[in-house]
């Protein structure tokens, strides 16, 4: 299909513009895996499934042991949301048309596997989320028909504690090893397809085939240093938001980034028995009438496995060559039907956990939005079609109002800690958080004037890039120093230690986004 | 690249490259400077200090002088403080087989320079002593490092290990005889109960047991009701 081309392949310019990252999110999906993979195997040094809850306490106090566990857990979290960040954004587009129907296929195997790997990892904790989660999932895995007993033994182990934890350990490595064979699938059989341009270039119709021309930069040393910049942006997230997160009194068990109480514990019984946040719109499908009805194990079925047979099919079954979302009004509105009813579950079920649904009210729940979405949809797309309605790219503008909102109130938070406790620690934490308030404001800013902003960047003066440059040189040895005296004696400080190098991770990023400025004007 | 750029100033370029090492550098420092030290196993100690086990035989009685067989050929240890610590019981005499006193004296630690007191043997004749029965060379235990008695006044017994060829002399707080070894065996400080006959051990001087981060960690304690002595016949 494609003249052999070395691998990797070079891309076109726009990829690496401002607002490039939104090209990227696999890569981001990537470097997520890798960290996850990397922290995964050291904190195997100190798990014992024999002994699960106390050894996985225990890595807590070991030195820098909080930030790797707590990062080990947001980073899975920010893995998963930004699968399906990836998934919809490919939904959209419609990127799994042809030639990229098995890469589609792929991803969406990518999918269970993400989660299944997500669900195994979080109960290995062994504290009352994982004990509630596993109660859940041996009725699940045992309702299935005929070999239920064999699959709930495969995974489950014979009953006995070790044997479950045992069991819990080899399956989030098993399931760790086939994502990274699977994602190898799924990254070359994306270089193989090529990157999808501008669908304007074949007048919105698939195949959408990249061809490479004379003006794509070499991928040495051009993309190189963006994907490094993306790596350590993603790192730094992974790394600040559970930092902060723990730096911070009262956060809710859903986001807490520390395992809960032990199950035989006397405080058990006040936490909720919530699974994590990705698993909460399973957890609220089985509080349905027709759940009861059916049993856990077809409701999972129907709940999660009829959208998951959808995804599967969607290339057989959207076979037009058009990549114009106006003239795909299905299968746009079963994505955004998709979005309601993913976050309209989880709410429901962080808000009610184990509250029955009946019929009528679950019935309502599901057929009030895919109406109201279908006939939206198909509204808009027809205008869109005809001219009336012109969008702006808003994306940057709708995802930073509520990252900008959600670090105010932990900032806020913060304050009132500083104010309450008045230890030295709570007013550093609430300078950094000050810090990502103001930068995300600015960004926020930047991003709604976005364009003579980017045109006065570029005319950055020569002393500019070297005032910038030296302030995060500067920056980069302060923290250094500041983080190395902290003692990793408390998780409270080892926090202040992820909180330090989540923030020299950004500065590497900003400080290479600079170079790259300076260096090839990009 | 586009026409219309300015010309590039190297100087500045270099600038940026230099500091864009330092920040990367610091981030990798950071990084590994925390797995490092995640990587390093607190030490636990099994006991929180040496505790006073009597010594008994495997029938579960207490050892009594008797029990023990001067310039005994057999090799007989214990485990103390942890269960994978070996230690000798010997009861030393001259090349008649008669008990020989043994007095407290200064050993030195090849390896550090390091001086320490040996503890004097125990019992009525002075003559029961114990030191750790893991080689300070490579860790080698009994039956390769063991105990030959005195067979003629040319030949004072000493402890001897196999693997290498390390020796040590028990009759003075078991210091180092040969290379290669450049450790003492840590002596077992025992204390004699002349009422009832009993010994038992108290605590260890001298060097770490080989293989240990600190004698009271990396292993399970010794039952609390005694420590059991093993006989191992030659």
């Amino acid at each position: 299909m494609n003249d052999p081309q070395p691998i990797p392949r070079k891309v076109p310019d726009y990829m690496r513009k401002k607002g490039g990252l939104w090209y990227w999110t696999g890569a981001m999906i990537m470097i997520a895996f890798f960290y996850e993979a990397i922290t995964g195997l050291i904190l195997f040094l100190y798990y014992q499934p024999s002994n699960a809850y106390v050894s996985t306490e225990g890595v807590l106090n070991i030195a820098y042991g909080s930030v790797i566990l707590t990062t080990h857990l947001y980073g899975a979290y920010i893995m998963i949301a930004l699968v399906y960040i990836h998934l919809l954004r490919n939904l959209f587009v419609g990127a799994y048309k042809k030639p990229r129907e098995m890469q589609w296929l792929t991803g969406i195997v990518l999918l269970v596997l993400t989660v299944a790997v997500a669900y195994f990892g979080y109960s290995l904790t062994g504290d009352v989320l994982s004990s509630d989660a596993t109660d859940v999932a041996r009725g699940i895995a045992g309702g299935f028909p005929v070999i239920g007993t064999y699959l709930r033994e495969i995974f489950m182990g014979n009953g006995q504690s070790i044997s479950l934890f045992t069991r819990f350990e080899g399956w989030h490595i098993i399931l760790a090893g086939l994502i990274g064979i699977t994602f190898a699938l799924h990254f070359f059989m994306a270089e193989y397809n090529t990157i999808m341009p501008d669908p304007k270039k074949t007048n919105y119709r698939a195949p959408l085939i990249d061809k490479e021309d004379s003006s794509y930069k070499p991928w040495y040393p051009y993309n190189l240093l963006y994907m490094t910049q993306i790596a350590l942006f993603t790192i730094a997230l992974i790394l600040l938001i559970p930092s902060i997160l723990a730096l911070l009194p009262h956060v809710p068990a859903l986001f807490s980034p520390f395992p809960q109480v032990s199950a035989t514990s006397p405080l058990a019984s006040q936490v909720p028995p919530y699974p994590p946040w990705f698993l909460l719109f399973v957890y609220k499908e089985l509080d349905f009438g027709i759940s009861s009805t059916v049993g856990p194990f077809w409701a999972t079925v129907i709940f999660t496995g009829l959208p998951l047979i959808y995804l599967l099919l969607l290339p057989y079954i959207d076979r037009s060559s058009t990549l114009k979302t106006t003239k795909r009004p299905i299968v746009v509105a079963t994505g955004i039907i998709g979005i309601i009813y993913l976050i309209g579950l989880s709410t429901w079920g962080a808000t009610m956990p184990g509250i029955p649904v009946n019929n009528v009210v679950g019935l309502l729940f599901f057929v009030i939005p895919l109406v109201l979405v279908i006939a939206l949809v198909y509204m808009i797309s027809g205008r869109l079609e005809s001219g009336k309605v012109k969008i702006q790219n808003a994306w940057k503008v709708y995802a930073l109002i509520p990252f900008a909102g959600f670090i105010a109130i932990l900032a806020g938070i913060s304050i009132y800690a500083a104010v309450k406790q008045g230890t030295i620690y709570y007013t550093i934490a609430t300078i950094f958080l000050l810090v990502i308030l103001g930068i995300s404001i600015t960004a926020l800013y930047a991003s709604i004037y976005g364009v003579k902003k980017a045109s006065e960047q570029k005319s950055l003066s020569g002393r500019g890039y070297v005032l910038f440059g030296g302030l995060y040189g500067f920056l980069a040895l302060a923290i250094v120093s500041v983080i190395s005296v902290i003692p990793p004696t408390t998780i409270f400080n080892q926090s202040l230690y992820g909180v330090g190098l989540g923030l020299l991770f950004l500065l590497g990023a900003a400080f290479i986004a600079l170079y790259r400025s300076h260096a090839y004007n990009e | 690249m586009p026409k219309d750029e300015k010309p590039i100033d190297e100087q500045r370029r270099n600038f940026l490259k230099v500091v864009g090492v330092m920040i990367i550098g610091a981030g990798i420092v950071g990084t590994l400077r925390s797995v490092v030290q995640y990587a390093i196993p607190p030490v636990s100690n099994a006991e929180s200090s040496f505790p006073t086990l009597l010594l008994l035989l495997p029938n579960g009685n207490p050892v009594h002088t008797t029990d023990l067989v001067v310039n005994n050929p057999s090799i007989v240890t214990f485990d103390y403080p942890l269960q994978n610590e070996p230690n000798f019981l010997l009861r030393l005499g001259d090349a008649s087989n008669n008990d020989v006193k043994i007095d407290s004296t200064t050993v030195d630690i090849p390896a550090t320079g390091g001086k320490y007191q040996s503890p004097a043997g125990v019992g009525p004749y002075g003559s029961v002593v114990s030191s750790s029965a893991i080689c300070q060379h490579l860790g080698c235990i009994p039956p390769e490092l063991r105990f030959h008695p005195p067979s003629s006044t040319n030949f004072p017994g000493k402890v001897h290990c196999d693997c290498h060829g390390s020796t040590y002399d028990p009759y003075k707080g078991f210091s180092v005889v040969t290379g290669p070894t450049k450790s003492p065996l840590p002596g077992l400080v025992l204390s004699y109960d002349s009422t009832k006959d009993t010994y038992s051990a108290t605590m260890l001087v001298g060097p770490t047991i080989y293989g240990h981060t600190t004698d009271l960690s990396g292993g399970n304690p010794v039952s609390s009701s005694g420590a059991t002595i093993t006989t191992l016949g030659v």
